[in-house]
């Protein structure tokens, strides 16, 4: 049976240390200078009425992902499980896909030259039931990974307790990857 | 990179694959740690889910652990000076020629001067003990830690407070008070993920002091950005309003506590208004925190911090917090603060030994000579201060006045004074006139370029050490075990000290020469022990948590060990304290009879500022260890500098401007900065992370990148604990 | 928090650049071109032998394919890895505006081709060494009678050429400035725009041949109507994106009002592209004084404008993100 692959990313626990960033590096061996992932976090309002934004700036996995329609080769495509992944060979780095991203989350590659982005750790982790590298070391615990369908994962408790929010929603992207919003701090 | 998984993609299939479980040293924290080795090389570093509060985390300098081992700019082999002293020129040498060097020089300053006249420091902890058995063996009294310039205001004042260390139950607390404590960029996986959870959680409530808007902050209920130093006026007047209103557990403080009249008389004045001028917090939210803070109370916990050196007021900054806590009645109690329990206390009690007792391996014998900042001695400013320790403010005074003897070498494993002692221009003169100095350390440091001979150390992923026992509710056992032999031609402390030990002739004091002896002799032959640390790196027996004042935990204990009577559990909580009076001291007597006004909290010493406009403060980054870690490859991509934050209507003032270049100065030194906007700071404070503006061009990826706060720091120490003092005054001038 | 998360400039790179707009721009003419020889072809020609119309309808034939073909370069050296172009070529994603394109130009270039031999037949056979076309185009002219067909066809094809390039950008929605509805007819009437000029232009130049009074006037009043479809368009693009509302209409007045690709449409696009070419048409019909000169300052005007146009959207939508 198909998996229902959700990532949830709690912005009440994150604490912005970049672990879950250089984890995906060691794991992925993703090169100097650009990245599958990172945290930004930002400051916002007027001192010293403050709140704090941590936002996780990776791939969503869309289930209705635009890389994949745009890409002219099919080297972006989706499985059947719905994770969006890039077939290294028959990708021309044409761009299209890096430009067509609303989240910003693909790159080139500077060594192979072909277009590069998160997998959830498939090969590595993933395809062996391990959490993707970002989940397994997140320090606080933020990130919590599984399939939705499955009605005792955590997961799928997760979404029945909180309000989920699934980032620039209103493209109709239907990302795999949602936050809980901060409940501290001022809002902007 | 060279470590990484997939560079070695193709030799998964025929290589071994193991997991190795250890002990992170890539910061004090120490966390359990698993690292998966495949064909003897690290790919990979976790939290050891056998310490369950690990699970898998680990943080971002922890999984750099890799990226630190495989770097290129790490010392590979032993250098000598060539040049003059600092001029930066060096040569190769073998391990046999570098050692003899040291042993023959050391020999020397002994003969010509007294083993007195050299120096030994360290960080705190396995490396530390090794070095202090080493100085004392050979004969020096001179063993510095970095205690005084990090935690030594809080182990003074729970020393004079309770005779001995606290820990905090952040777990079930309700309430947390938190004095900059900065658990989310200064990390210790498991006090962190704890805290994390607290914060997250709605019903519970997290108030942040702090003069800049830190993640701590941003994860609070509220937030007082607290002119800096001033946390001592806050806690008087908390307790102030205590006082009056008689808002404290009365039978608590009169059963165990001492000194409730003194406490009272000197709280007269430090009313709500009167904190309002130090503090920026008004008067009304101070009464409605009290009051708040008193009804949460005893699952509520004032936290005190892990870093105290936040004004010349520390102690007693300290020590006011440790008494609002006992005020609240929060001692022993779940969601509190409690006492380790010992695995001598819980072994008497259950009689059983459950948890295995361990023996020093590091014999450090009683020298019999005063140190040179008469730490601990009778008379001395410093006599509160644990002579094992010492005060590293000291040190630059005592060379340079040569007093009170001949102070001629010294001796560094991993401590950088240059980067994080006050005062490193001093500093650095006082080292100049030295006739020897031996620097162990992973890197080229600042301080390593003034050494005579750089010995370079292997990282933790490479060394086997010795166990280490935590204290806490239920001890538990840690053990550094490697995950391959060390690269390049490195070697550990263990290994050096022990050939030097040779060399100089105090080889009978050890009695081990491999770290198979030494756990061995450590665990007293205890082989159940060693073979599950080998293979777990993390030992704890389970047992419920004992609270000694919260009858459910008591009664859960007695019930699981229907042997122990409950007048023994309770029995742990009665027995004389180990301070002067016996008691928990609010007032301790021998502190104020040496150091009057200091031995009651009162309002003294809080002012950091000094007529200067701007306080400079200084704190830790997620990404670095303070001044070590800035060159490991993978973090330095991710924080080459740090640029200095600042209240845009004070740059405004200036004429300043994101990114701009400027200095900051005082009478202490002038520091070069970049301005980074931000209105996460108060507009009269300035912050910069720690560890940055070195001075080692060998290793040119971070010379002179960044600034350093601790050029802008005074050697003055904060009075009784002898802590440095890295908050302090400074102007802004335009470059 | 100051920044440290890494390194940013993976988000700030100009993935399609100078490249890509130029290739915008030569698709752009050579479909404009094409197009407008078709037209005069087939409205005018018929009548007028030997006079600026056939020379238009030359122009066309010749700058086509030159440009297609010079475009398509430009198309595959702009790929990361251009030597594995041929899964273009094999591979077909019917969503995708890319694949499209490609298909539109695997039809499109050769009936250009084609086209071209047929209009340069005479001038072809009287050079030798471009004998061995000869054969070819002996059976292109066995199949003469579909000819008005291959017309047919390239007109439908160039016109498909003529918009996809827009279609290819408004189909993104990640890129708020591109994602317009009326970036596809801004687009193709900038080609067509583009196409007369470089006609009259290479027209002018190389097949010069009688120029009256009467046709300077007209292809003036052309220039005049194309200029005046053009502005509103551009006007209606940009208003457009202020009622998008939220970070569209940011962006939009950010790309209008920063830096220096403000510039480029004020100046560039706006100033030389339009303006310009409006006043001396203006000046020109209302003075009386048709000179060649103007017309060449026109045309010149004209692709320039149309250039840094597409330069302009190609740039300021990949820097203005919202």
């Amino acid at each position: 049976m198909a998996k229902a692959y959700r990532l949830i990313f709690d912005e009440n626990l994150c604490i912005g240390c970049q672990a879950c960033n250089v984890a995906c590096r060691l794991e992925n061996d993703v090169p100097e200078g650009v990245y599958r992932l990172q945290v930004h976090v930002t400051t916002q309002g007027v001192f010293p009425h403050l709140g704090m934004h941590f936002e996780r700036r990776s791939c969503v996995m869309c289930d209705e992902p635009p890389c994949v329609s745009v890409c002219p080769t099919g080297a972006s495509f989706q499985s059947k499980d719905g994770l969006v992944h890039i077939h290294e060979s028959q990708c021309i780095t044409c761009k299209y896909c890096i430009l067509a991203c609303p989240y910003h989350a693909r790159f080139i590659n500077p060594l192979k030259n072909v277009v590069e982005k998160c997998t959830f750790c498939f090969d590595s982790r993933l395809s062996k039931a391990l959490d993707p590298a970002c989940v397994s070391v997140c320090t606080t615990e933020a990130l919590r990974f599984g399939d939705v369908s499955q009605e005792n994962s955590a997961v799928a408790m997760l979404s029945r307790k909180e309000t989920l929010l699934f980032p620039k929603a209103h493209l109709g992207t239907k990302p795999k990857v949602c936050f809980i919003p901060a409940r501290k701090g001022v809002k902007v | 990179m060279q470590g990484s998984l997939r560079a070695l993609e193709p030799s998964i299939l025929k290589g071994e694959d193991k997991w190795v479980r250890s002990v992170c040293e890539i910061c004090s924290s120490r966390c359990a740690i698993e690292v998966r080795v495949v064909d003897q090389k690290p790919v990979w570093l976790q939290g050891n889910a056998f310490d369950t509060r690990m699970h898998s985390s680990i943080c971002a300098r922890g999984l750099s652990g890799v990226s630190q081992l495989y770097d290129q700019d790490r010392l590979r082999t032993p250098l000598m000076r060539v040049g003059q002293r600092g001029e930066n020129r060096w040569r190769e040498a073998s391990w046999d020629e570098a050692l003899a060097f040291v042993a023959s020089s050391m020999q020397r300053l002994k003969q010509n001067y007294g083993a007195q006249s050299m120096l030994f420091s360290s960080k705190t902890g396995e490396s530390f003990d090794l070095l202090s058995s080493f100085a004392a063996n050979y004969g020096s009294p001179n063993t510095f830690s970095h205690w005084s310039s990090c935690p030594i205001a809080i182990e003074s004042a729970l020393e004079q407070t309770f005779g001995e260390r606290a820990y905090r139950d952040f777990e079930h607390a309700d309430y947390i008070v938190n004095f900059g404590h900065n658990l989310f960029e200064g990390l210790d996986i498991p006090l962190s993920k704890a805290m994390a959870r607290f914060a997250a959680n709605p019903s519970k409530k997290l108030i942040v002091l702090d003069p800049r808007f830190s993640i701590m902050a941003g994860k609070a209920d509220e937030w007082y950005p607290i002119k800096a130093g001033q946390d001592l006026a806050f806690v008087l007047s908390l307790l102030h309003v205590w006082l009056r209103d008689a808002k404290y557990d009365h039978a608590f403080v009169r059963r165990y506590c001492i000194g409730l009249d003194a406490l009272k008389a000197s709280l007269k004045e430090t009313t709500p208004q009167w904190q309002e001028r130090y503090t920026g917090i008004d008067a009304k939210t101070i009464e409605r925190l009290a009051d708040e803070i008193y009804r949460a109370a005893p699952r509520c916990i004032l936290d005190w911090g892990h870093k105290a050196t936040t004004s010349p007021a520390e102690f007693q900054r300290t020590r006011a917090i440790l008494i609002a806590n006992v005020l609240m009645g929060n001692v022993e109690k779940k969601g509190g603060i409690y006492f380790a329990k010992t695995p001598e206390m819980l072994n008497a009690l259950i009689q059983e030994p459950l948890f295995p007792l361990l023996q020093s391996p590091y014999p450090t014998p009683e020298v019999g000579i005063a140190r040179i900042d008469g730490a601990g001695e009778e008379g001395s400013a410093y006599r509160f201060v644990p002579k094992k320790h010492g005060v590293l403010n000291a040190i630059a005074d005592a060379i340079l006045t040569q007093q009170p003897y001949a102070i001629k070498g010294w001796f560094l494993t991993r401590h950088n004074p240059l980067v994080t002692v006050a005062d490193p221009q001093k500093m650095r003169t006082a080292m100049a006139s030295l006739d020897l100095i031996v620097v162990n350390d992973i890197y080229m440091s600042d301080t390593a370029m003034m050494a005579d001979v750089v010995l370079p150390e292997a990282t933790y992923l490479e060394r086997d050490e010795s166990i280490h026992l935590h204290h806490g509710l239920v001890p538990s056992y840690t053990m550094r075990n490697r995950a391959l032999t060390p690269l390049h031609r490195t070697r550990s402390l263990h290994e050096i000290v022990r050939s030097l030990a040779d060399a100089l002739g105090f080889s009978h004091a050890y009695s081990w020469k491999t770290m198979q002896e030494l756990r061995a002799y450590q665990a007293k032959g205890n082989s159940a022990l060693l073979e599950s640390l080998v293979k777990r790196g993390y030992v704890q027996a389970t047992i419920p948590h004992l609270f000694l004042r919260e009858e459910a935990s008591v009664r859960a204990f007695c019930e699981r060990y229907a042997h122990v009577e409950l007048r023994h559990v309770l029995e742990m909580f009665e027995r004389r304290r180990k301070t002067p009076s016996g008691k928990i001291e609010l007032f301790c007597a021998h502190i104020e009879k040496a150091f009057e006004g200091y031995g009651v909290p009162c309002a003294v010493d809080m002012d950091v500022q000094q007529n200067y406009p701007y306080t400079l403060i200084s704190g830790k980054s997620a990404i670095h260890t303070n001044g070590h870690t800035q060159n490991v490859p993978y973090l330095h991509a991710l924080m080459p500098d740090n640029p200095l934050w600042m209240h845009p209507s004070t740059a405004k003032a200036h004429g300043l401007r994101q990114n701009d270049t400027c200095y900051i100065e005082n009478e202490i030194g002038k520091e070069k900065v970049k301005v980074f906007l931000t209105e996460g700071i108060r507009p009269d404070t300035l912050f910069l992370y720690m560890g940055f503006g070195r001075q080692t061009p060998l290793l040119p990826k971070i010379d002179r990148k960044g600034s350093s706060a601790s050029k802008l720091l005074s050697l003055k120490t904060a009075p009784v604990c002898g802590a440095m003092i890295t908050n302090t005054g400074v102007r802004i001038v335009r470059a | 928090m100051s920044p440290m998360w890494g390194s940013t400039a993976q988000y700030e790179v100009i993935h399609w650049s100078w490249a890509i707009a130029v290739y915008l721009f030569l698709a752009g003419i050579s479909a404009g071109s094409i197009i407008v020889a078709l037209l005069v072809k087939w409205n005018r020609h018929e009548r007028s032998n030997s006079s600026i119309w056939d020379a238009m309808i030359k122009s066309g034939t010749l700058v086509a394919p030159v440009s297609i073909l010079a475009g398509l370069f430009l198309l595959v050296a702009d790929l990361g890895r251009p030597l594995s172009f041929y899964w273009l070529l094999i591979r077909f994603n019917p969503l995708s505006v890319m694949s499209l394109g490609v298909l539109f130009l695997l039809i499109y270039t050769p009936i250009v081709l084609v086209f071209t031999l047929l209009v340069f037949e005479r001038t072809i056979v009287k050079y030798t060494w471009l004998l061995p076309l000869g054969s070819f185009i002996e059976w292109v002219k066995s199949l003469h009678s579909y000819a008005k067909t291959i017309e047919y066809f390239l007109m439908a094809a160039a016109l498909c050429v003529g918009s996809y390039t827009g279609f290819l950008l408004s189909a993104l929605y990640a890129i708020p400035l591109w994602n317009s509805p009326v970036l596809p007819i801004v687009f193709l009437t900038s080609s067509i725009s583009s196409g007369i000029a470089v006609n009259i232009l290479i027209g002018l130049v190389f097949f010069k041949s009688t120029i009256n009074t009467e046709s300077i006037k007209y292809l003036l009043v052309l220039d005049l109507r194309v200029i005046m479809t053009e502005l509103p368009l551009l006007g209606i693009f940009f208003v457009g994106l202020f009622y998008g509302g939220g970070e569209v209409s940011s962006v939009a007045k950010a790309a209008l009002s920063h830096g220096g690709l403000a510039l480029v449409f004020w100046l560039g696009v706006i100033g030389i592209g339009l303006l310009l070419p409006l006043a001396t048409v203006i000046l020109a019909l209302r003075s009386h004084v048709y000179r060649v000169r103007y017309i060449l300052t026109n045309a010149t005007a004209v692709l320039l404008g149309v250039l840094l146009l597409r330069y302009y959207i190609i740039y300021a939508g990949q820097i203005y993100l919202g």
